[in-house]
C-alpha cells in the first residue's frame, strides 16, 4: 500500500500527464489524426509542443527526485491524465455529412482560380470556385468531370458531391458541393460515403433558372483521403 | 445512428479545438515561466507612470514584454503591486495585457485570417476596457481595493514618506527601511531554472483542464444545440452579444487559444458578439473570479465585473452598427 501510494506521489503524478499530453500529441501527428482535424500549416507546432511536453515531464522527474519543487494537485493531476487517456484511446470519427448538415454551405470568400486547368483535371473544389466566380452552365456543357468527395444529402433533391473547406480547423469547417445526377441503374449512395466520380457536366433547370450538374457516368467508392480537409 | 454519428462528430471537433489549442496554450505558459524567471522588480517598477492615462497604457504595453494569459497574468500583476508599481499601471496590465501581447494577437490571426477588422478591433477594444477599469477602481482607496495580504506586502516596497510605519505593520520600528525590503519583498533573487520550468509544468496542467472543459462545451454547443436556436439567437445583435459574453464566463478558457473557440460560433453570430467573447474572458470569467482573489477585494471584483461587461456590451453594439 505504502509503495502505491508512492507510485502515486503528486511528483510522479504530474509528469506522467505532462508525458501523457505530449504522447498524445505526438501520437495526433505521428498516426495522420492531425490531417483530419487541422489545416497542414499548424502541423509543426502540435510536433514541437508534443516534445516540449516530454522534455517539461523528464525535468519533472529528475526535478523532482532531486529538489522535490513544487507540484500541481493530485486532482488536476489525474483528470489530466484521463483525459489525455482518452485523446489516446479514442480516435476521431467524425461524419463529414452530420458536420456539413449543421453549416452554412458555399462560404467561400476566396477570389476565383488563379488560373483555369483543364476540365478533367479539377478537383471538385476548383470546379465550385470557378462556378461561383462564372456560373454560366453553358460554358461548361459537355466537359469531362473526374472529382473525389463525400456524399452529402440534401433536402428536396439528390445528395450532392461534397468536400469540407477549412482555414483553421475542423470547427470552421464549412461543405462546399456540387449536385450531381446519379446514374439510375445504381442504388442511392449512403450519406458520407466518399466516392470518386467521372462523368460530364450538364446543364439543367432549377426552379426558374439554370445551373452546372454532374452527370455521373462512373461512380467508384474510395477509402477516405489522407488528408479529406482542404484549404 | 444519427445520435452516434453526432457523438462521433462532437468527439472530433473537440479533438480539433484542443489539439489546436494546445500549443497556443503552451507557447504561452513557456513565455510567462521565462518572463517570471527573469521577472520584473527593483526601482523601476516604482517609477512607471501613475498618471490615469499613461499609468494603463504603459501598464498594457507590458504585455508586450510579459507575454501571458490571464492566468499567468495575475501572478504578474500581483508582483507588480508587491514591487510598489503604481495602481494604474498594474491595473493596465492586469486588464490589457492578456490581450496586448504576441501571443494572443497570433492566435487570433491564426484563427480570423480572412478578418483583419477583428485583429485591430481586439487590442483596440482591450486597451478601452483597460483604461476604463483602472479608472474606475482607482477611485477606490487603496485598501478598499487590494486584499489586505498584498496591501502589507506592497507597503513595505513603498517609500517611508508614503506610508507610516504603523501602516507597514511589519514589525520593522527601528529597522532600516532600505535594509528589510529586499529580505521581506522577496523575490528579486532569480529561482533556480528546475523550479521555474516544474512551476510552468503546474500552470501548464491546471490550464489545459480548464481548455479541455472549454473545448468540450464549445464541440457540444456546435452539434447538439439545434443551429435554427443558434441563428435565432446568434442573428438578433443584442441578444447575440449577451449569449456570447455570458459563454465566455462560463467557458473560462484562456486568452492565448479563445480565438479558436470563438471560430465555432462566428459563422452564426454577429460579428459584435464574436468581438464581445474575444473581449470579455481575457477580463472576467468564473476561473478569474477566484485568481482575481489573490489581488482585489470583493467588492472592488464586483465592480470590475459590471464595468466590464457594460464596456464590453457597448463596443459590441457599436460594432454590430458598423457592420451589420
Amino acid at each position: 500500500m505504502g509503495q502505491f501510494t508512492s507510485a502515486l506521489s503528486p511528483g510522479r503524478l504530474k509528469a506522467l500527464a505532462l508525458a501523457l499530453w505530449g504522447v498524445a500529441l505526438l501520437q495526433s501527428a505521428l498516426s495522420g489524426r492531425l490531417d483530419l482535424l487541422l489545416r497542414a500549416v499548424f502541423h509543426p507546432l502540435v510536433w514541437g509542443s508534443g516534445i516540449l511536453l516530454l522534455l517539461l515531464a523528464g525535468v519533472e522527474i529528475s526535478g523532482h527526485w532531486r529538489d522535490g519543487s513544487r507540484v500541481s494537485g493530485r486532482w488536476t493531476s489525474l483528470l489530466s491524465i484521463g483525459a489525455a487517456l482518452a485523446v489516446l484511446a479514442l480516435p476521431p470519427r467524425p461524419s463529414f455529412a452530420d458536420l456539413a448538415a449543421n453549416r452554412q454551405a458555399n462560404l467561400l470568400e476566396e477570389p476565383g482560380l488563379s488560373f483555369v486547368l483543364p476540365p478533367a483535371q479539377r478537383s471538385l473544389t476548383d470546379w465550385v470556385r470557378l462556378l461561383r466566380s462564372e456560373p454560366d452552365p453553358r460554358l461548361y456543357a459537355g466537359d469531362a468531370v473526374r472529382i473525389s468527395g463525400f456524399v452529402l444529402p440534401m433536402p428536396g433533391e439528390e445528395p450532392h458531391l461534397a468536400r469540407l473547406l477549412v482555414r483553421c480547423c475542423l470547427v470552421d469547417a464549412v461543405p462546399v458541393g456540387l449536385p450531381v445526377r446519379w446514374p439510375a441503374d445504381q442504388p442511392q449512395p449512403r450519406a458520407d460515403q466518399w466516392l470518386r466520380l467521372e462523368g460530364v457536366m450538364v446543364s439543367e433547370t432549377m426552379g426558374e433558372r439554370q445551373r452546372s450538374v454532374v452527370e455521373a457516368r462512373l461512380v467508384q467508392p474510395i477509402p477516405r483521403p489522407r488528408q479529406p480537409l482542404e484549404p | 445512428m444519427i445520435a452516434v454519428e453526432r457523438l462521433a462528430t462532437t468527439w472530433a471537433l473537440f479533438q480539433a479545438l484542443l489539439v489546436e489549442a494546445m500549443p497556443f496554450l503552451l507557447i504561452g505558459v513557456a513565455l510567462s515561466t521565462l518572463a517570471r524567471w527573469i521577472s520584473p522588480g527593483g526601482k523601476w517598477v516604482r517609477d512607471l507612470p501613475a498618471h490615469p492615462l499613461l499609468g494603463p497604457l504603459s501598464g498594457a504595453a507590458l504585455g508586450f514584454a510579459l507575454p501571458a494569459c490571464e492566468c499567468g497574468n495575475v501572478p504578474m500583476a500581483r508582483h507588480l503591486l508587491v514591487k510598489g508599481a503604481p495602481i494604474a499601471t498594474a491595473l493596465g496590465f492586469l486588464f490589457a495585457a492578456p490581450v496586448l501581447n504576441p501571443i494572443v494577437l497570433a492566435s487570433t490571426w491564426a484563427a480570423f485570417p480572412d478578418q483583419p477588422w477583428l485583429l485591430a478591433a481586439r487590442p483596440l477594444g482591450a486597451l478601452l476596457i483597460a483604461v476604463c477599469l483602472a479608472t474606475l477602481l482607482r477611485l477606490l482607496p487603496e485598501h478598499e481595493l487590494l486584499q489586505p495580504a498584498l496591501l502589507e506586502e506592497r507597503r513595505l516596497s513603498q517609500p517611508l514618506g508614503e506610508v507610516t510605519l504603523l501602516e507597514r505593520r511589519s514589525g520593522l520600528i527601528g529597522v532600516p527601511a532600505g535594509a528589510a525590503v529586499p529580505a521581506l519583498g522577496g523575490s528579486s533573487r532569480r529561482p533556480p531554472l528546475g523550479q521555474v520550468l516544474s512551476h510552468g509544468g503546474s500552470e501548464f496542467l491546471e490550464l489545459a483542464l480548464l481548455l479541455v472543459m472549454g473545448c468540450a462545451i464549445a464541440a457540444l454547443v456546435q452539434t447538439v444545440v439545434p443551429r435554427q436556436w443558434l441563428i435565432a439567437v446568434g442573428g438578433t445583435p443584442t441578444l447575440s452579444i449577451l449569449s456570447l459574453m455570458l459563454l465566455s464566463l462560463v467557458v473560462s478558457v484562456c486568452s492565448s487559444v479563445d480565438a479558436f473557440l470563438a471560430l465555432g460560433f462566428a459563422a452564426q453570430v454577429t460579428p459584435g458578439a464574436v468581438l464581445a467573447f474575444l473581449l470579455l474572458g481575457p477580463v472576467m470569467d468564473l476561473k478569474l473570479v477566484g485568481l482575481f482573489g489573490i489581488l482585489l477585494r470583493p467588492r472592488a471584483i464586483l465592480l470590475t465585473a459590471g464595468a466590464a461587461s457594460l464596456v464590453v456590451l457597448l463596443i459590441g453594439q457599436w460594432v454590430n452598427l458598423l457592420l451589420l
